[in-house]
C-alpha cells in the first residue's frame, strides 16, 4: 500500500547496490522516518543531510542493522536483508565519537577484527591502509595521546580492515576543526575511490555534504526532501526547505567570504565556481 | 543484538534468584513474624509499643543520631572546605583527606572501646588533660562514636560535590560586588545545600542503625539497636517482639533512603570538574587550615589509644613499652584462626560481590534488555540500601535457622554481598555508563560475540572500577558487625564478633590488637589494589612502547 509512492522519481537503468523501499520507523509512537525510498549505486558516496532530529542517524542505523524498521524492505545486491542481523550484513560504521578501545594501542585497535577473522585482510593490505591514512608514526601510541583527526583515521583504518561492503560514517567531520577537516575529507574520498567502496555519510553541514559526495539525500522531518547530485541541489532546489535551510546557509557563507576577500577576489572565485567543482 | 539477550537474561535470573532467596524471602518472613501467630495478630506490636522503655529507646536513638549527624556534617564541611577552597600545601590536604576517611577502615565497635580508653576515668585523654569531661556511658559516648563513624561518609559526599561545584561563581559573585558573607552563601553553601541534606540523612541513617557503638559505650542508655539485640539474643529472647522492633528500625531507614532519592533530583549536576586559580590569601588559608587540623587532631586523639594500649604492659597501671599483648595474640591459635576466617570471608565477599554488581550494572548501563528488567535491578539495589544490617541479620535468623546454611560462611558471605550491594552497584553503573556507547556495536561488527566483547573490551576498561568495588566490599566485610552478630556461629567467628566476645571477659588489650590488625589489613588491601590498578596501566603502557616487534 505504501509502495506506490516509491520509484516515482528514480528509475534509471543503473545498478543499485542498496535499495530501501517504504521504510517506516517510529520511537514510542512518534514517527521518525516516513516512507523512505532510496537507491544507492555501487561505489557512490552519498551524504544524508538534515537538521538535528530529522531522522538521519536513525536511517544510518537502519541500514547498518542496529535498529529494525517497522515497515518496508532493504535489499543489498537484490537480496532482502531487512531482517538480517547487523553482524551478518557485512556493513561497517565509524561512530561520531570513534568508539576506539582505550586499553589497546593504535595498531591493536586497527587489527582488532583480525583476531576473529584472521584472513579478512592480509598483512600487506593492513600496511597499505596504515600508509594511506598516514598512521605509520602513531602505531604504538595510546588512544588518549591522539588528536581528533588521528583518532578519526584510526577508526577509519580499523573499519577498513574488515573490508565492509558498505562504509557508514556518522558525522565524521563534526568534531574536527579547520584544516584537519579538509584533509580528512580528502582521505575519505581517496578511500572510496581507491577501494571502489559504497560510502554513506551522515552530516548536518550542507557545505560538507555538497563538497564531499556524489549524491546528497536531504531529509526533513522524516521524509526525503530532495535526493540529487550536488549541482542539481544548488541550481534546481526541489522546495522551500532546501532553498531556505540548505542554500541560504551557503549563500551567507559565500557572502561573508567575499566580504573578507573584497571585490577583487569575487570574480576569481565565481569563475572557479566555488560550489560546483 | 540478539546474542546479548540470552547471556544478559541469564545474569538477570541469577541475580534475581540470589536476591529472592537472600533478601525478599527473609524479609517477608521477618514481616510475617511481627504479626503472625496462628493467624494475624496485633498483640506483638501492641505489647512493644505499650512498653515505656521502647519509646525511650526510640527517642534516644532519634536524638543522639540526629545530633551526631548534624555535628559530623559540619565537621566534615570544615575539612572539605579546607581541601577545596584554600591554597594549603597539597601534602597537608592529603593528610586531611586521609584522616577524614580513616574511621572507615575500623569496625565501629572499636570506636566505642577507643572512647572508653580515651575519655574514661583512667583514659589516655583524661590523664593528659587532667579531668574527665563527661560521663561517657550514655548520650555523650554514643554521640562521640557516631560523629567519628559518620565523618567519613559526610566528608566524601561533600568532597565529591565540591569537586564539581563551579568555582567561577565565586569570582562572579566578587566582581558583582557581593560582601564576603553573600559570596560564601551564593558560591559555596547554596550549591551544596542538597549535599548537606544528603550527608545529614546518610549520617543519621548510619548512626540510627549502628550496633557496634552502643554495644560498647551504650551503658544503661538504651537505643533501638541494643533493644533489638537484647530482644533477639539476650536473656529472654522473644522473636516476635524482636521482629516488631526490627520493623520499627526499618521504617525510619526506608524514609531516609526515600528522602535521599528525592534529594537526588534537587542536586545540581555539573559536567566538568571545575578548576580555578584561587587568589592568595594567607588569613583564609591559616583559618581553614587550623579548623581542618582541629578536626583531624580530634579524630586522631581518639584513635591514638589504639596505637598505645597494645604496646604497653598494662594500661592504665603500668605504662612501660611491651610487646607482650601482641605476642599473646600472635600465639593464640584461636584468635589467629578467627583472623584467617575474616580474611577469607572478606576476600570471598569481595570476589563474588564484585561480579554480581558488575553483572547487574551491565544490565542497567549497557544492554537493550527491556525497561522492566532494569527496573527490577534498580529496585533491588535500592532495597539493599534501605535495609539496615541488623534488620537483615534478624531476617536471616528467621529464614535460615535449622537449614544447612545456618551459621555457615556461605551465608555470611551472601549476607555481606546483599547488605552492601547498593554502593558497588552504583559505582559500577556509573563507570560503565561513562564508557563509549559504541563499543559493543563496533566489536560485534569486528566479529566478536557479546560475551567476547565484554571480556575483550568492556572489562579491561572497567578494571579500575572493578578493583575499587572489590576493595569497598573487602573493607566493609572486614569491619561489619551489625548483620553478622546474628548469624555467625561459634565456629564461624570473625574478628568483629570475636571482639564483642572478648569484651565480656575484659580482654581489651586483645580487642585493640585485633583492631590494629584490621586497620593494617584494610590499609594494605586498599593500597595494594590501587597500586595494582596503576601498575597494570603502566605495564600496559610499557608494553605499548615496546610492542609491535612482529610487524
Amino acid at each position: 500500500m505504501l509502495r506506490k509512492v516509491c520509484g516515482a522519481q528514480e528509475r534509471k537503468e543503473s545498478f543499485h547496490v542498496l535499495e530501501l523501499k517504504g521504510i517506516h520507523k517510529s520511537f514510542d509512537g512518534v514517527p521518525v522516518l516516513k516512507n523512505i525510498c532510496l537507491n544507492i549505486e555501487e561505489g557512490e558516496i552519498v551524504s544524508i543531510l538534515g537538521p538535528s532530529g530529522c531522522g538521519k542517524t536513525t536511517l544510518l542505523h537502519l541500514i547498518l542493522g542496529m535498529v529494525e524498521a517497522d515497515a518496508g524492505t532493504i535489499t543489498y545486491q537484490g537480496e532482502d536483508i531487512t531482517h538480517m542481523p547487523m553482524e551478518k550484513r557485512g556493513f561497517n560504521i565509524v561512530f561520531q565519537d570513534y568508539a576506539l578501545f582505550p586499553h589497546l594501542n593504535v595498531y591493536k585497535n586497527i587489527t582488532y577484527g583480525l583476531k576473529n577473522k584472521p584472513h579478512i585482510s592480509t598483512q600487506a593490505e593492513v600496511e597499505e591502509l596504515i600508509d594511506l591514512l598516514g598512521l605509520r608514526d602513531h602505531l604504538k601510541k595510546r588512544i588518549d595521546q591522539l588528536s581528533g583527526g588521528q583518532k578519526q583515521r584510526v577508526a577509519l583504518a580499523r573499519t577498513m580492515v574488515m573490508k565492509p561492503k558498505i562504509l557508514l560514517l556518522d558525522e565524521p567531520l563534526s568534531a574536527l576543526d579547520g584544516v584537519i577537516k579538509e584533509s580528512i575529507k580528502d582521505r575519505i574520498k581517496t578511500i572510496a575511490r581507491e577501494y571502489h567502496l559504497t560510502t554513506i555519510i551522515v552530516t548536518h553541514d550542507p557545505e560538507e555534504a555538497l563538497t564531499l559526495s556524489d549524491r546528497v539525500l536531504i531529509i526533513n522531518q522524516g521524509t526525503i526532501s530532495q535526493y540529487a547530485k550536488p549541482e542539481e541541489i544548488v541550481h534546481q532546489p526541489n522546495n522551500d526547505f532546501v532553498r531556505k535551510f540548505i542554500l541560504r546557509q551557503l549563500e551567507i557563507k559565500r557572502k561573508n567570504i567575499y566580504a573578507l576577500f573584497g571585490e577583487g577576489s569575487r570574480f576569481a572565485l565565481e569563475a572557479g565556481g566555488v560550489l560546483t567543482v | 543484538m540478539k546474542g546479548q539477550q540470552k547471556e544478559l537474561k541469564g545474569i538477570f535470573w541469577i541475580l534475581f534468584a540470589v536476591f529472592l532467596v537472600f533478601l525478599l524471602i527473609p524479609f517477608c518472613l521477618l514481616f510475617g513474624k511481627s504479626f503472625w501467630d496462628d493467624g494475624i495478630t496485633g498483640t506483638f506490636y501492641h505489647s512493644v509499643l505499650q512498653q515505656k522503655d521502647f519509646f525511650t529507646a526510640l527517642c534516644n536513638s532519634f536524638q543522639v543520631a540526629a545530633a551526631a549527624a548534624a555535628t559530623a556534617t559540619v565537621l566534615a564541611f570544615l575539612v572539605a572546605y579546607a581541601v577545596h577552597y584554600t591554597l594549603l600545601p597539597s601534602r597537608f590536604k592529603g593528610f586531611l583527606r586521609f584522616v577524614a576517611t580513616l574511621p572507615m577502615f575500623l569496625p565501629t565497635i572499636t570506636y566505642g572501646f577507643a572512647i572508653i580508653y580515651s575519655f574514661g576515668k583512667q583514659g589516655l585523654l583524661t590523664r593528659i588533660l587532667g579531668r574527665q569531661f563527661f560521663d561517657l556511658y550514655g548520650f555523650w559516648g554514643l554521640f562521640l562514636g557516631y560523629v567519628i563513624y559518620t565523618i567519613p561518609v559526610a566528608f566524601l559526599l561533600l568532597h565529591n560535590t565540591m569537586k564539581f561545584v563551579d568555582k567561577k561563581t565565586f569570582l562572579v559573585s566578587k566582581t558583582m560586588g557581593d560582601r564576603a558573607i553573600s559570596t560564601f552563601w551564593v558560591a559555596v553553601v547554596r550549591p551544596l545545600l542538597g549535599t548537606f541534606a544528603g550527608a545529614f540523612i546518610q549520617a543519621f541513617f548510619l548512626s540510627f542503625t549502628d550496633f557496634g557503638i552502643p554495644a560498647s559505650v551504650g551503658g544503661n542508655y538504651d537505643v533501638i539497636a541494643t533493644m533489638l539485640y537484647n530482644q533477639m539474643l539476650g536473656g529472654i529472647p522473644d522473636f516476635h517482639r524482636g521482629a516488631v522492633i526490627a520493623i520499627c528500625m526499618l521504617i525510619p531507614s526506608v524514609v531516609s533512603i526515600l528522602l535521599l532519592q528525592l534529594l537526588e533530583r534537587w542536586n545540581i549536576r555539573y559536567q566538568k570538574i571545575s578548576q580555578v586559580e584561587l587568589s592568595k590569601n594567607r588569613v583564609r588559608d591559616l583559618g581553614w587550615g587550623l579548623a581542618g587540623l582541629a578536626v583531624a587532631v580530634f579524630l586522631l586523639s581518639v584513635f591514638a589509644v589504639i596505637f598505645v594500649v597494645p604496646f604497653v604492659e598494662e594500661w592504665p597501671y603500668r605504662t612501660g613499652f611491651s610487646l607482650e599483648h601482641v605476642m599473646e595474640v600472635g600465639s593464640d591459635s584461636e584468635l589467629l584462626q578467627v583472623y584467617v576466617h575474616s580474611l577469607l570471608l572478606a576476600a570471598a565477599t569481595a570476589f563474588f560481590g564484585t561480579w554480581l554488581s558488575y553483572g547487574a550494572a551491565l544490565i542497567t548501563a549497557r544492554s537493550t534488555l527491556g525497561a522492566r528488567y532494569k527496573k527490577v535491578v534498580e529496585s533491588l539495589a535500592l532495597m539493599t540500601n534501605a535495609i539496615p544490617g541488623m534488620v537483615l541479620g534478624v531476617a536471616y535468623l528467621f529464614a535460615f535457622s535449622g537449614t544447612s546454611l545456618q551459621n555457615t560462611f556461605l551465608l555470611m558471605m551472601l549476607c555481606n554481598i546483599v547488605h552492601y550491594f547498593s554502593t558497588p552497584y552504583l559505582m559500577m553503573k556509573n563507570a560503565l555508563s561513562k564508557l563509549n556507547a559504541g563499543w559493543e556495536t563496533t566489536a560485534m561488527l569486528m566479529g566478536d560475540s557479546w560475551t567476547k566483547t565484554i571480556f575483550r573490551v568492556v572489562t579491561p576498561n572497567a578494571l579500575p572500577s572493578l578493583l575499587e568495588v572489590f576493595s569497598y566490599y573487602f573493607i566493609n566485610a572486614m569491619v561489619t558487625i551489625s548483620a553478622l552478630i546474628f548469624i555467625a556461629g561459634a565456629r564461624t567467628m570473625v574478628l568483629t564478633t570475636m571482639m564483642k566476645q572478648l569484651q565480656y571477659v575484659n580482654r581489651f588489650h586483645e580487642v585493640f590488637v585485633l583492631s590494629l590488625l584490621i586497620l593494617a589489613t584494610n590499609l594494605a588491601v586498599k593500597a595494594g589494589l590501587s597500586l595494582l590498578a596503576k601498575h597494570r596501566w603502566n605495564h600496559k603502557k610499557e608494553k605499548r612502547e615496546k610492542g609491535r616487534d612482529f610487524v
